[in-house]
């Protein structure tokens, strides 16, 4: 994922929102992913104006994507394209309910492990050459063979069966649990019985690609627009490398009649505040990052805000495998220590909720967002200096004293500096600690963190796909996400339970204890659930983004 | 003169190989490499594309085999921007660096050094000094403050001139003030100091005895040996506006080459890196040798053997 983790949860992966595995191909209302901020402005609704003047519109990005090619990358910059230029076989809809995409229905065998998929009648490519059930069968063999290099291959290895075995050699294409029955009727055969596979499957990991345009072209067949086959909404006509990407509505897409949007140029300006230029002198239509300094003026204004929940979470590493970290009561003393409302207001001067746990709220089940009701481990909104020092005290550093001089790093960007200077202040005056703070770029930083060659360190985590199986990993021992190196047997095994529960309610069950186990552990250093904000000029309506920040233009119209 | 070219060009050649060498050791000395990935991206898929990309080899394999690719106009794929390559990012960043960079250049002679006379002829009086003034802020404010300053007022508050991009006539203006601004002042302000040391040389003293005009004392006996330093540092200052300025382009949103100068390392993208920078210094090199083969001909004193 591009640079900073902070960023990239403005930015985000796969969302989903759906739930029981019931077989049936009804959209299943998840949760309104309870919002974590009070004025959404959501435009989702399909605008009926009718459309006047040119359905034209420039969005601003400000980070450029590692690529497009849905089956390698799994850098969240990429989303914008991705999401508006292909569709897998489930897709989201306006009110961030799971819906079929390519697939108009599906069925899942009664022991929840196999799904078949029933395509749309006349599905096609956007050069117009016919799409079958063999291009996801295709697709998935191609994220699966090393040389592709896919950056996102565990979220097909994990669930599919045989995928681990074709990707190392020792199965073959007919072992591999992805089949074409007919043109239009695709089987998938999961490893275990998992509730969330639907979830999983709304990831680009599994959108389609054009077997003749991969073949004829190889890793160029991204470059340029002329041999850049896709199959959802939009089509790209032009690309600049570090300039602009031009979308133009897809005649062949299967519901073309409801997009209205001509074109959709996406130009990347990496300066914030050139695009807030732009944007306020009226050049652009929209930017995606808006300059922390200017949001409470731009609200104040009426500037076209757009707040969405957000699946993610703001939180800081604590290494677990080095004294004095690898103590709880050290943790709970520095987690006690923090005063996220202050930072919220004063310092990141965003909409968010303060964080008491890794697990971000927003994914319900029956209608109740599991999160409800769930402990706030002894942390409150602002810091609570007797209880954090009396944490300390018992862990053997009364008033800090003998307490080693606390590292605290980070990577290079300016909010994260200005975050990490307001707590470095917060736990020296609250635990009476010395702390030294240090950067690097990214690239440094991050292999530190990874190395475990840190004690606190600035990250955070958005959703690749919007169940709580997509936070859980992180603290699972020995998995390559887990860089807080937090181990607990007991964790562990409820994370494996979740993985082969084929049943939602229970799965939502151990996920929250799980979570609580880890987060009364003290696992991380959480600071603030985020919401994703950009802005969006009034004379644009029909755009939604979901939980995992993904931005849907397909039901854009300009007025 | 051919032999005192050929000379340089060899020279060039081996200065060329050890900026190869060079970059290559320190950029892999460097912690961190072009894979370093957030999403906790499997080892295994880590290997495939150190695999894939040849990172794998030991360094003397990959040092020659990217020397080999050189020598055929290669500099390989991106590591980070999947189905890219290096030579896309150049032919597509450095004209667009140099469009800018050339109507720079034009801008900043054309006001320059006619500045520079002016306030060397009218020396200690108010012209003098208000230009000298002018141009002591110029060299002092860097080029991104006077960005956001014409941005802000010309596009913000007066809404006269584009913000961002390089698509019309209009949208040059800005980022070439802001661009240009520090070299004109530079050079300006070397103009002005050159001629006046020129201007009380003895030679100068004998046209004005002869009974010639100031004009034709100035233009055809001063100018020509004022202009050596100015035409010095006019080659790297021409390289350095044509390919481009990180600075600039960001803020003003210009696809040029300067992001890849700047991004490719802290991306760790290697072969961009090692691209981006070889373009430059071939850039650099041929610049200086034309300032040389300049020299000579504006200055008869200045031979090709010395």
């Amino acid at each position: 994922m591009k640079k900073k983790a902070l960023s990239a949860l403005l930015a985000g992966a796969l969302a989903v929102s759906l739930l029981s595995a019931c077989s049936s191909n009804e959209p299943q209302n998840i949760s309104d992913v309870s919002a974590s901020t009070a004025d959404d402005t959501s435009t989702a609704a399909t605008a009926e104006a009718a459309p006047a003047g040119a359905q034209e519109m420039t969005f601003v990005l400000n980070n450029i994507p590692d690529g497009l090619d849905p089956g390698v990358t799994n850098n969240s910059f990429a989303q914008y394209v991705l999401i508006n230029c292909f569709e897998g076989l489930v897709t989201y809809d306006e009110s961030g309910s799971l819906v079929g995409g390519c697939a108009e229905s599906w069925d899942i065998s009664d022991d929840g492990l196999v799904y078949t998929f029933h395509l749309r009648d006349g599905l096609k490519w956007s050069d117009g050459t016919p799409f079958t059930a063999n291009d996801f069968v295709y697709s998935i063999q191609r994220v699966l063979t090393p040389s592709t290099a896919a950056q996102y291959v565990s979220m097909v290895t994990g669930y599919i069966k045989n995928a681990q075995e074709f990707y190392d050699g020792t199965a073959t294409a007919d072992d591999l649990g992805v089949k074409a029955i007919d043109d239009q009727t695709l089987e998938i055969t999961l490893i275990q019985p998992t509730s969330y596979f639907i979830d999983v499957l709304s990831m680009w990991v599994y959108d389609p690609v054009q077997q003749a345009t991969v073949e004829a072209n190889g890793d160029a067949w991204t470059s340029s627009p002329e041999t850049y086959v896709c199959n959802g909404p939009f089509k790209v006509t032009g690309m600049s490398l570090n300039e602009n990407v031009i979308l133009e509505k897809n005649e062949n897409y299967w519901d073309a009649e409801n997009v209205t949007l001509d074109k959709l140029t996406f130009r990347y300006i990496l300066d914030n505040s050139t695009a807030l230029t732009a944007y306020e002198s009226g050049e652009v239509d929209g930017i995606i990052s808006i300059p922390s300094s200017d949001y409470a003026r731009l609200k104040a204004e009426k500037a076209g805000v757009q707040v969405y929940p957000s699946y993610g979470t703001v939180y800081y590493n604590i290494n677990c495998s080095v004294a004095p970290y690898d103590n709880p009561l050290v943790r709970k003393a520095l987690c006690l220590a923090i005063d996220r409302q202050s930072l919220i207001d004063n310092v990141v001067q965003v909409d968010a909720e303060p964080a008491y746990s890794f697990l971000a709220p927003g994914y319900s089940v029956d209608g109740k967002d599991i999160t409800e009701g769930r402990s706030n481990y002894g942390l409150s909104a602002t810091a609570d200096v007797e209880a954090a020092q009396a944490a300390l005290a018992e862990a053997g550093y009364p008033n800090g004293e003998g307490f080693p001089t606390l590292q605290l790093s980070y990577y290079q960007d300016d909010t994260v500096k200005k975050i990490v200077e307001a707590m470095a202040e917060m736990l020296k005056n609250n635990l009476n600690i010395n702390v030294e703070v240090s950067s690097n770029d990214w690239a440094i930083f991050y292999e530190d963190v990874q190395q475990g060659n840190y004690e606190v360190a600035a990250m955070g985590w958005s959703a690749d796909y919007l169940n709580p199986m997509s936070f859980l990993p992180l603290f699972k021992t020995g998995d390559s996400s887990n860089n807080s190196f937090y181990s607990n047997p007991e964790y562990d095994a409820l994370v494996e339970q979740v993985m082969s529960e084929s049943d939602t309610a229970k799965a939502a069950e151990l996920t929250m204890q799980a979570a609580d186990l880890a987060s009364k552990d003290y696992c991380c250093l959480p600071l603030y659930y985020k919401s994703n904000s950009f802005l969006m000029h009034d004379n644009i309506s029909g755009y939604y983004m979901t939980a995992s920040s993904n931005l849907y233009f397909k039901h854009v119209v300009v007025s | 003169m051919v032999k005192f070219i050929l000379k340089r060009l060899g020279m060039m050649l081996i200065a060329m190989f050890m900026i190869i060498l060079f970059t290559f050791i320190i950029m892999h000395a460097v912690p961190g490499g072009p894979f370093t990935n957030t999403k906790g991206v499997p080892e295994e898929v880590i290997a495939a594309m150190e695999e894939k990309f040849g990172l794998d080899q030991p360094y003397y394999v990959q040092f020659f085999s990217y020397l080999k690719g050189i020598l055929h106009g290669d500099f390989g794929p991106s590591y980070k921007y999947t189905g890219q390559t290096v030579n896309e990012f150049i032919s597509s960043g450095a004209p667009v660096s140099a469009r800018l960079g050339g109507v720079t250049v034009i801008f900043v002679l054309i006001a320059a050094i006619p500045m520079g006379i002016w306030a060397a002829l009218k020396n200690g009086k108010w012209q003098d000094m208000l230009l000298m003034a002018l141009a002591t802020i110029g060299v002092t404010i860097p080029s991104f403050v006077i960005a956001s300053l014409l941005i802000y007022a010309f596009s913000y508050k007066l809404n006269w001139l584009p913000t961002y991009g390089l698509d019309s006539w209009q949208s040059y203006i800005l980022p070439v003030v802001a661009l240009g601004g520090y070299s004109i002042s530079y050079l300006a302000r070397l103009m002005r100091s050159s001629l006046l040391e020129v201007m009380g040389q003895d030679y100068i003293r004998t046209a004005r005895a002869k009974g010639l005009t100031e004009f034709a004392v100035v233009t055809r006996h001063a100018l020509r040996n004022a202009l050596i330093p100015v035409i010095t540092v006019l080659g790297p200052t021409i390289a350095g506006l044509l390919t481009g300025s990180f600075v600039v382009e960001k803020i003003f949103a210009i696809p040029g080459l300067g992001y890849y100068f700047v991004n490719s390392v802290s991306q760790r993208d290697y072969t961009t890196i090692m691209g981006v920078t070889i373009f430059y210094a071939a850039f650099l090199m041929a610049m200086v040798l034309l300032v040389d083969v300049f020299y000579c001909m504006i200055d008869p004193r200045i031979k090709f053997e010395s």
